[in-house]
């Protein structure tokens, strides 16, 4: 089945100087996969997500979502952002309730929700804190938490780990994939670290830089769970280095010339 | 554990020094005046002070002024916090609103608000009107600038949490823009509460009937310089005590969520 189906997909930002963000990006990403997206700052990765989010709408090019054109923001596609953006005036309880609250959702069943997804973050008995108690990592939980309460089909993840310490964001990878599996969500993941990428993707797409737009796209291999150091991840993390080094040796000379 | 306890100390020494000097400060005062180094139309002993205070509350006389004061004050800073806090509301979220109103709102704010009293008075009368709108003039301006300041904070990335829920406007003003500014909208309640308090007696002062303002004239004018002193007094705990209720206010809505 299909999940998204990105066509043409092309971004300019205006201005004196017009710059070309995405440029003609053509993706399908399955109903229930996880799909990475990995590529250096400035190649519009996150663009791409907030255009999937609906937060932006593309120059040129339509977004397909179960067989509807995108035209905004919908609970169908919760969103984790790299800024975890809890709310600080909200306890972590009040934050994983946002959602549910917007829609109106009652009381008793938001409580239920709510306690199911905390447990399942691994943050029950933090409910009644407020953020700046919360370490990094934790904070991310709670974002993450936040975006499954409301129950989407997809889970749009921006650079989530980005901001927290190695050690926690290999435990956040596991964990993230532990709910990935029980959920059954789509997950369609943004990051600028290859080997977190090939660990969690079923497919890596790598998008080059200035303008964004796709690069190369990666099959991992679907057995799961993954090792690590399994010598298949390894060979298709070399790949992408390699691909990564061939765009940035052509970007050299192009300077030169 | 012996670090609190070394805190503690501390903390009694100096109040111990305050009260000291507090009461030194007093006592020099009592000493000029009883030796007639100062005259006592000048200033007061405050022996008497503190008997003037204990008579005016004693032979009810304070009671009625203290209420009209408190009420002119009451009901034109709460009309003031809630039009400055709508007015920043509306002018942030009214598109070019902003950009077309501040230089009128900026002219507005710097009109001296003294010099329109006697207008006011021409206008309201010398009754509860007037003050009223003294008290909203000394406060309204500073409430809806730091809304529209406290607004404009608000992060982009809340925001766009916000959008992903899909939350309505009135959702996303209520739960979103107001919770974000409130720190600085509080910083504006506390000022203009003093303000309008000193906006209250000063109309008071100028023309009125009753009320705390007009007792104070009232004894300056009749020389009865304790009595003054004891007025004087008795406003000062007043301010006091409302700032405290807006701090303990703040605490209640803010600082739980600030980190310290």
């Amino acid at each position: 089945m299909e999940g998204f189906s990105i066509r043409g997909v092309s971004m300019v930002y205006g201005g004196a100087t017009p710059t070309e963000t995405l440029s003609d990006i053509n993706l399908t990403i399955e109903d229930g996969e996880f799909l990475s997206i990995l590529g250096p700052s400035g190649c519009g990765k996150s663009t791409l997500l907030e255009i999937l989010a609906g937060l932006q709408l593309p120059t040129s090019g339509e977004v397909w979502f179960g067989g509807k054109k995108l035209k905004g923001p919908g609970i169908e596609r919760g969103v984790v952002f790299q800024d975890p953006s809890l709310y600080p005036w909200r306890t972590v309880y009040k934050n994983v309730e946002l959602g549910l609250e917007f829609r109106g959702v009652a009381k008793s069943e938001r409580r239920e929700a709510v306690q199911r997804y905390l447990d399942l973050v691994g943050l029950s008995g933090f409910e009644h804190k407020y953020p700046h108690h919360l370490s990094g990592g934790m904070k991310q939980r709670a974002g993450i938490a936040r975006a499954l309460a409301n129950n989407p089909e997809v889970l749009l993840m921006d650079e989530p780990f980005g901001a927290v310490d190695h050690l926690t964001r290999l435990q956040l990878q596991d964990d993230l994939l532990n709910i990935w599996e029980a959920e059954k969500k789509t997950v369609v993941f943004v990051t600028h670290d290859v080997s977190e990428a090939v660990f969690l993707g079923d497919r890596v797409v790598l998008l080059s830089p200035r303008p964004g737009r796709i690069n190369q796209i990666f099959q991992v291999p679907k057995h799961r769970p993954r090792k690590r150091d399994d010598i298949e991840l390894l060979k298709i993390q070399n790949d992408i280095y390699a691909a990564i080094h061939e765009v940035k040796s052509s970007d050299n000379l192009e300077f030169t010339i | 554990m012996s670090n609190q306890n070394h805190r503690n100390r501390y903390r009694w020494r100096i109040l111990i020094g305050q009260i000291v000097l507090l009461i030194a400060c007093l006592g020099i005062i009592e000493y000029l005046v009883r030796a007639e180094i100062v005259g006592s139309l000048y200033l007061s002993k405050p022996t008497q002070v503190i008997e003037e205070i204990y008579k005016l509350f004693s032979n009810g006389e304070i009671f009625h002024h203290l209420a009209v004061t408190l009420k002119e004050f009451a009901a034109g800073y709460l009309l003031s916090a809630f039009a400055g806090v709508a007015t920043g509301l509306l002018l942030v979220l009214i598109p070019h609103a902003e950009v077309f109103f501040r230089p009128f709102l900026s002219a507005l704010l710097a009109i001296p608000k003294v010099t329109i009293i006697p207008l006011l008075m021409l206008w309201l009368g010398i009754g509860l009107s007037h003050k009223v709108a003294i008290v909203f003039l000394f406060c309204f301006f500073t409430i809806a600038f730091n809304t529209i300041t406290g607004i404009k904070q608000t992060a982009e990335a809340h925001l766009k949490v916000a959008r992903v829920f899909e939350a309505s406007k009135l959702q996303t003003v209520m739960k979103v823009i107001l919770p974000s500014a409130a720190p600085t909208i509080f910083v504006s309640l506390r000022v203009s509460a003093a303000t309008g308090l000193v906006g209250a007696l000063f109309g008071e002062m100028v023309a009125s009937k009753d009320g705390l303002g007009n007792l104070l004239v009232q004894a300056t004018s009749l020389y009865d310089t304790a009595k003054a002193f004891a007025i004087i007094t008795i406003v000062t705990v007043i301010s006091v005590l409302i700032i405290a209720v807006i701090d303990l206010l703040e605490k209640r809505i803010v600082l739980k969520w600030k980190s310290s």
